[in-house]
């Protein structure tokens, strides 16, 4: 199936996507210093994993490229344009990128069909519509046998292949992932995984993904390294192991 | 799946506490309907009273007393001379206990007067004249006062006999003891004295001309107030207090729901403030959230607004069933005062829900990433 999305493929092969210049990030009145000065650039189509420690800044710096978070200092732009001037933030969220937690972060009173519709009311869809294409997007996740049922019969592996089918549903280009994994045991991490590259290679999506597990980076095509809210290492992994 | 479908989804997440609500706005909605019922159901008898009298223009001095202040017969005569009154019929009517009844009206008529026209009799017969020692009893008030034909009535100092029993066409009427003015005045020793005029204008005459005949009549009748029948009881400040305090207590009640639903809302943007933050952080506009909230408790409010009006009327009616006050009620419950009521009820939950939909406001999505 191919999916939708927001610019055509080619247009962006070599598009910058992020580009981040002495990106800071305080909290506390200025006592916790998240980010403390980051630059770098994404390109469209990159497989990224920022890798580090518990509260080297990581997550910190995937809520800004989520435009969940505001910077405190320094620059980081979207496509050319400064995500801290976005008249609309949330329609960036909803139409331009996709978000997958390591919690899964279902809503537990809507099927999976419905959990999957949820950014769709930030589009013009109809209701006919919007239903066609999560059924679409689950059985694209191998879960059309699980269309109607609640987050609490699915298991860990499946509330993720749902929550990475809502990531999906406005056919954004860059998917963003918290530890998508670390919830997950390992054969489901496999699965999951697998899951997300595909889809990622197939529709020449830009895939940011944060993790604290080494086998994952070497699947992408290339990785931050982070510490104490610096970039300590930024570097391309040989394409054969994405 | 609809955003109303993701609105349901939210109250049914409690269903206990959200039933829970929905008696309490219920309640007060139930409070609205039943009071402001009977209220209106009140004025709505009284005018139909006097219609079926055939009263066109009432005149009496309502003050704060729930029956008008007397004032000289005298009156009658200067206003009958009109041209323009057919007819002017003298009555006291009181408000008081007779024998076991705390509260009964006493209509003493003037004898022969228009008034006595509208009464049917069900059983026995009208008084013989103005003297006799007799008393005709409203169908309810015979049932009240647990009276039949023959038996005596005591009344003040007097026993009197009652002679018959009569349907008077509205409640007000049937509720009454009914005698003549002449035997009435001798009894409490207020010769010459009456508290209300029944008039009749000349046929044909419009609505207009019949307020015109009002200023005509309260400028050679200063005593009292003419108005047109059926809006002198709103005049009353008696009546209006009590409406006032209906009112009031209904809103009592409603103000009660407010504050459920309120806490309900609060309780929902607590409990669903990561849930709130994972809308937000997959693209929802925070102004869909406050919707999503007013949403709810609007929803809460029209549903505790359809349950109220229900538990209103039906309360109302088990009311009119009660030995005590059987026939004593005779509640409006007209389409009106229904919608009024549910109108309230959405609009109280829509009021109940704007401090938690701001709170709603004010969550960040970046909390959607922790935990």
């Amino acid at each position: 199936m191919k999916l939708e999305t927001t610019h055509a493929s080619a247009d962006v092969a070599s598009e910058v996507v992020f580009e981040a210049k002495g990106l800071k990030k305080e909290y506390d009145d200025g006592r916790v210093h998240a980010l403390r000065g980051v630059n770098f650039r994404i390109t469209q189509g990159e497989f990224v994993v920022i890798l580090g420690p518990s509260g080297c800044g990581k997550t910190t710096l995937l809520q800004m490229l989520g435009a969940l978070a505001e910077p405190s200092a320094g620059i980081l732009h979207y496509r050319g344009k400064s995500l801290a001037d976005l008249a609309d933030p949330a329609s960036y969220r909803a139409r331009e990128i996709g978000i997958i937690f390591q919690a899964f972060h279902l809503l537990p009173t809507f099927t999976a069909v419905e959990n999957v519709q949820m950014p769709m009311f930030e589009t013009d869809r109809p209701a006919a519509e919007r239903t066609e294409r999560a059924v679409e997007l689950l059985k694209l996740v191998a879960l059309g046998h699980r269309l109607d049922h609640f987050p609490s019969k699915l298991s860990g592996g499946e509330k993720q292949r749902v929550a990475i089918a809502r990531s999906l549903a406005n056919g954004p280009t860059v998917l963003l992932a918290d530890e998508p994994t670390g919830n997950l045991d390992s054969e489901n991490s496999k699965k999951i995984l697998e899951l997300i590259i595909r889809l990622r290679r197939e529709q020449n999506m830009t895939l940011v993904l944060v993790t604290h597990d080494l086998n994952i980076a070497r699947m992408a095509t290339r990785t931050i390294e982070m510490k104490d809210g610096l970039i300590v290492a930024d570097q391309q992994v040989p394409q054969t192991a994405a | 799946m609809n955003f109303l479908t993701i609105v349901v989804r939210g109250l049914l997440r409690r269903p206990v506490r959200t039933g829970l609500t929905l008696v309490g706005i219920s309640i007060g909605i139930a409070a609205v309907v039943a009071l402001v019922g009977i209220s209106h159901g009140f004025e709505a008898s009284w005018a139909t009273g006097m219609k079926v009298r055939g009263t066109d223009i009432v005149v009496s001095n309502m003050g704060n007393a729930l029956a008008p202040k007397p004032f000289s017969a005298e009156v009658r005569d200067r206003i009958g001379k009109l041209p323009e009154v057919a007819a002017a019929c003298s009555i006291y009517a009181d408000l008081t206990s007779v024998e076991d009844a705390s509260m009964m009206v006493v209509s003493a008529r003037e004898w022969g007067g228009f008034s006595w026209q509208n009464l049917k009799l069900i059983s026995g017969r009208m008084p013989n004249d103005g003297m006799e020692d007799a008393v005709v009893l409203g169908q309810t008030a015979a049932e009240m006062l647990k009276k039949k034909i023959g038996d005596p009535l005591q009344l003040e100092t007097k026993e009197l006999k009652v002679v018959g029993i009569v349907d008077g066409g509205a409640m007000v009427e049937n509720g009454s003891v009914i005698l003549s003015l002449e035997l009435f005045q001798k009894i409490t020793g207020n010769e010459d004295r009456i508290n209300v005029i029944d008039i009749r204008a000349a046929p044909g005459m419009s609505e207009e001309a019949v307020k015109q005949l009002c200023d005509k009549i309260n400028a050679i009748a200063p005593e009292a107030k003419a108005m047109v029948a059926g809006e002198h009881l709103g005049n009353s400040q008696a009546f209006r207090f009590i409406s006032a305090m209906s009112w009031g207590t209904s809103l009592l009640a409603v103000i009660v729901g407010v504050l459920g639903v309120m806490n309900t809302m609060l309780m929902t943007v607590f409990e669903r403030k990561q849930e709130m933050c994972i809308l937000l952080a997959i693209g929802w506009k925070p102004s869909r959230i406050i919707r999503m909230i007013l949403w709810e408790s609007a929803l809460l409010g029209f549903l505790g607004g359809i349950v109220g009006v229900i538990i209103g009327t039906i309360s109302v009616k088990v009311l009119e069933q009660l030995p005590a006050i059987h026939g004593m009620l005779e509640p409006d419950f007209n389409g009106g005062l229904m919608a009024v009521a549910v109108v309230l009820a959405v609009v109280v939950g829509v009021i109940s829900g704007l401090y938690p939909a701001w709170r709603s406001s004010r969550l960040t999505p970046s909390l959607a990433m922790q935990g």
